[in-house]
């Protein structure tokens, strides 16, 4: 009998539940620092968001690959020909000045990493976020993402995960593989993540071994895990990268914080 | 040096086009998109589009019989129905990406082989420069 596993729907965004909740569902700091167009960066458990004049120019996260890690892993760029600063606009203002890569290949992977690292960035935390004013020069020759852009796609993100396998331990926590009766056919993107599962290594390490945004390898870990091919190591014990938001108590500590926040 | 925008424009000038957009086929984001989308949201457009193309790129049974290691092996994907087209063409990055062009042709004016020749020389344009 042929079995095909048909893989859960991408979720689309229910505009009507958004309003209810939006603006401000992840950061209401970061609404109101969009609405009075502020330029600095914003510091968050999981991240950072540099703003400029209200909107995202870039975002990092220790738990995303960077541009200079996705553009060098595969030979695109070569690392010495990265201009190797913290300064994120003025590496992409020499890279195009220089030539060194089209326009395109630019933008589209600039625009990966922005909202991988955004993710993690506006992932729940445990501590209240901070913003640096300053440094109107940080808008770069790229164009900025709204901070509602932003925080839509994450919310999204977050329930791509959560409906393609609901534990969320596995991002986080150092991975073993599984071996499952009859393991299901696995597609190459996952092969490449499977067999750097060793016990040790972590989704986010992975992704920056492989050179790929953080977020699409949690997509393939949670399939795997979804599939009975890999686990987390002793779930007891690691904590989960991004704690789940379920829970009544949590939300409501979560909801007075961020009220808090927003004073 | 074209950016998304003007490669999105490009194929906007196609004849009978609609509307066009660059998704990422692993989120479902649209990075760009211009023009009108079918049922009129880009979002639901892309994320729904994101998915035809994903099971496309991945699964074995589209992928070419050498083992050449270009990611995806599918090129493009044509879906059509009684008044458009809808054309799907996968971008070849050298970093790690997965995304693709996504096109809407109107059925009476639009040209498929034409669209086809087009979209693909625009995705590697993109990229390449």
């Amino acid at each position: 009998m042929t079995v095909v596993e048909t893989p859960p729907p991408l979720p689309v965004r229910d505009r009507a539940a958004l309003h209810e909740r939006a603006p401000g569902a992840l950061s209401p700091m970061l609404i109101r620092l969009a609405e009075e167009r502020a330029t600095g960066v914003l510091v968050r458990e999981h991240g950072t968001l540099h703003l400029a004049e209200g909107r995202v120019v870039h975002a990092e996260s220790p738990l995303a690959p960077g541009l200079d890690v996705l553009l060098t892993a595969r030979g695109t760029l070569d690392a010495a020909a990265w201009p190797w600063t913290d300064d994120i606009p003025a590496a992409l203002h020499r890279l195009l000045a220089a030539g060194l890569l089209p326009r395109g290949a630019l933008e589209l992977c600039r625009l990966g990493a922005l909202y991988d690292a955004g993710y993690f960035a506006l992932a729940p935390s445990s501590t209240p976020g901070r913003f640096r004013y300053g440094d109107p020069a940080a808008a770069g020759p790229l164009p900025a993402v709204p901070v509602m852009d932003l925080e839509r796609e994450t919310l999204r993100r977050r329930e791509l995960l959560h409906r393609i396998w609901p534990d969320p331990t596995a991002d986080g926590a150092p991975l073993i593989r599984a071996d499952p009766v009859a393991p299901p056919p696995v597609t190459p993107r996952q092969r490449a993540v499977l067999d750097r599962v060793d016990g040790v290594r972590t989704a986010p390490q992975i992704a920056r071994e492989l050179g790929r945004p953080a977020f699409h390898t949690l997509v393939d870990v949670r399939r795997l895990a979804a599939a009975g091919l890999l686990a987390p190591r002793s779930p007891a014990l690691v904590p989960p990268l991004l704690p789940p938001v379920t829970d009544p108590d949590i939300a409501l500590l979560k909801r007075l914080r961020d009220a808090l926040e927003a004073l | 040096m074209p950016g998304i925008d003007e490669c999105l424009l490009e194929a906007m000038r196609l004849p009978g086009a609609r509307g066009a957009a660059l998704v990422d086929w692993t989120s479902g984001l649209a990075l760009g998109t211009v023009g009108e989308a079918p049922g009129g949201d880009h979002e639901t457009t892309a994320a729904e589009a994101a998915e035809l193309a994903r099971l496309a790129a991945e699964h074995g049974a589209f992928s070419t019989e050498d083992d050449t290691e270009v990611s995806p092996p599918v090129e493009d994907l044509i879906v059509s129905n009684r008044d458009s087209y809808h054309l799907l063409r996968f971008v070849v990055t050298s970093f790690d990406a997965t995304v693709f062009l996504h096109l809407w042709l109107t059925r009476e004016d639009g040209n498929l082989a034409l669209a086809r020749i087009r979209l693909g020389e625009m995705a590697e344009r993109l990229v390449l420069g």
